[in-house]
């Protein structure tokens, strides 16, 4: 009996695995959850803080009082202006607010999309139906790292559409001081592209820990920290075409890079 | 051609040799009945004929070229230890997401109809985690079945299914099989195995130790008399004085391999003072000569 099989293109093996893991992006409930909070946790940041505002809170050991302050515009939640430096204490505390709270903790959120998004993989089993019929490791890590880069970059629009509404709730001022509307596109189109950075780093721990989803978060959130410094760098407010250039190179090479590494220990080691 | 021909497979955990120079051959379209002991090596095999796990030696080829290659694997169905489903998803949902991954153009069609095959159409809103076990593995079968595989590989398949889930089972592979798909199958329950296998590889300590067509097993296994007496032992130890292998079995049954027939041994026993009470002849089935072959006999 002479049995002819179809040539299984690596554009049909791509659009086939693109179709599984938007699939699964798309319906299910964790993905929304991470939306969801992606819109609140802006709202609830410039909300609270500016409720706070001029609070004074004592240190019960020294006696030192701190004068709670709150953003002085929608746009710090976004990001700073670089260049910018801290004159004074307030200003440092200030600093220390928006270098905590703002849209760069999802870097951190994303790690915990791409871990969870991976490990179910191995976790369910579903693993040994994807590489039985995928001889190719390559396939399912572009796509992985395709699909958690588009669902990173709709957490990032998510939160700038809950720092708007939060911004307007808590009534804060929406000036410009040393940037544009422009600026902002870039600057959030940067981040955007920025996640295409951090994105191969998690699968790369991902598939390193396969199933057991506290090492993958650990070893992500380990080495996303390293990273975390430069984003607010890479993509200030007043960004320009430049740094969506830096982030998109960054991403395609490390895309690239560790990319052929997760496909090497995918090759490597058993995935079941 | 052969759709799985491995040659002298090794495959090392650490310490542990799982598998030594083990040989397999199984021909299109052939119900590869794959038996063993727990940890013979087994479930390794059909994890490496997957990619699942990588060989440490040896080489694996399926329908003449090398397991790798991906034209080839997409066209393999599995089914190894448990079914790979998402527990949250629907049934539907999960299926639908196979049929994404074996990039199947009219996917809710055939899905429909691979659920009916396995009689699962009523449960294709249920959420997976809801399933029964015998549930799951029909779904589990299901998937391997979609995108009409070329090699269909199944660990325990039949394990947790009910008397007529075995027989839904049965049906539905000797169907695939006929339309040309081969089916390598490892099994505990043998009496099942039997019942469809074409070819049987038997395979201990991660080594190949027979293969065999049903047809050379039907050849090669025994013809006994099964017979009941009164006096049981006296009845034994008249029989060994003639025959070379007579066994006390359940139920107070005394058997004699390889006995020219049952006249004979009525006959003979007659003439020692002993009335039987029941006698017939009947053949061992595979669950016997695996035993047999397992122990040595």
């Amino acid at each position: 009996m002479d049995i002819k099989f179809e040539r299984y293109t690596f554009g049909k093996r791509l659009k086939s695995m693109l179709k599984v893991d938007f699939r699964r992006m798309f319906g299910t409930k964790l993905f929304y959850i991470m939306l969801g909070i992606s819109f609140v946790v802006p709202i609830l940041i410039l909300v609270m803080t500016t409720m706070m505002d001029g609070s004074v809170s004592v240190n019960p050991q020294t006696g030192e009082e701190t004068i709670m302050e709150a953003f002085d515009s929608a746009w710090q939640i976004i990001g700073t202006v670089s260049g910018e430096t801290a004159s004074t204490d307030t200003a440092a505390m200030s600093m220390d607010m928006m270098s905590m709270c703002n849209i760069n903790l999802l870097y951190f959120g994303i790690a915990a999309l791409v871990c969870i998004f991976t490990a179910e993989d191995f976790r369910s089993g579903y693993a040994k139906n994807l590489f039985t019929v995928r001889a190719r490791k390559t396939d399912y890590v572009i796509s992985k790292t395709l699909v958690c880069t588009v669902g990173g970059m709709l957490l990032i629009l998510s939160f700038f559409i809950g720092t708007m509404l939060g911004g307007a709730i808590a009534g804060l001022p929406f000036e410009m001081v040393g940037f544009d509307v422009g600026n902002v596109v870039i600057c959030l189109l940067s981040k955007m592209f920025l996640i295409a950075v951090f994105v191969p780093i998690y699968l790369l721990m991902s598939v390193i820990a396969k199933q057991k989803l506290w090492l993958s978060l650990l070893l992500s959130l380990m080495t996303g920290m390293f990273l975390f410094m430069m984003i607010p760098m890479l993509s200030p407010l007043n960004a320009t075409i430049m740094n969506v250039i830096l982030c998109i190179a960054g991403g395609v090479m490390l895309s690239t890079g560790l990319g052929a590494i997760s496909n090497q220990v995918l090759k490597k080691t058993s995935l079941v | 051609m052969n759709a799985i021909e491995i040659k002298s497979l090794t495959k090392n955990f650490k310490e542990k040799q799982a598998l030594c120079g083990l040989d397999m051959t199984v021909p299109v379209g052939a119900i590869y009945g794959f038996i063993g002991e727990n940890g013979s090596g087994k479930s390794t095999t059909e994890k490496i004929i997957c990619g699942l796990i990588h060989e440490s030696g040896g080489t694996v080829k399926l329908f003449g070229k090398s397991h790798t290659d991906p034209d080839i694997r997409a066209k393999v169905g599995v089914l190894i230890e448990a079914p790979g489903c998402f527990p949250n998803m629907s049934v539907w949902n999960n299926m639908m997401l196979q049929a994404a991954n074996l990039d199947i153009s009219n996917a809710e069609q055939e899905v429909v109809k691979i659920l009916k095959l396995v009689r699962m159409e009523g449960a294709a809103g249920n959420k997976y985690k809801n399933c029964s076990l015998g549930m799951k593995q029909r779904i589990g079968i299901a998937m391997a079945l979609l995108g009409n595989p070329a090699l269909l590989v199944l660990d325990e398949p039949i394990n947790g299914l009910d008397a007529d889930g075995m027989r839904i089972m049965r049906e539905v592979l000797t169907d695939i099989s006929k339309s040309g798909t081969t089916i390598v199958i490892s099994s505990h329950i043998l009496g099942e195995l039997e019942k469809i296998a074409t070819h049987y590889g038997i395979v201990r300590g991660g080594k190949m130790i027979k293969e065999m067509t049903a047809a050379e097993l039907e050849a090669d296994c025994r013809t006994y008399v099964a017979l009941q007496a009164k006096d049981m032992s006296r009845v034994k130890a008249i029989l060994s004085c003639k025959y070379s292998r007579v066994e006390e079995y359940e139920a107070g049954y005394i058997r004699v391999y390889d006995a020219v027939s049952p006249e004979v041994i009525v006959s003979y026993l007659y003439e020692n003072g002993i009335i039987i009470t029941e006698i017939g002849t009947s053949k061992i089935g595979l669950e016997e000569y695996y035993i047999d072959l397992m122990e040595g006999k």
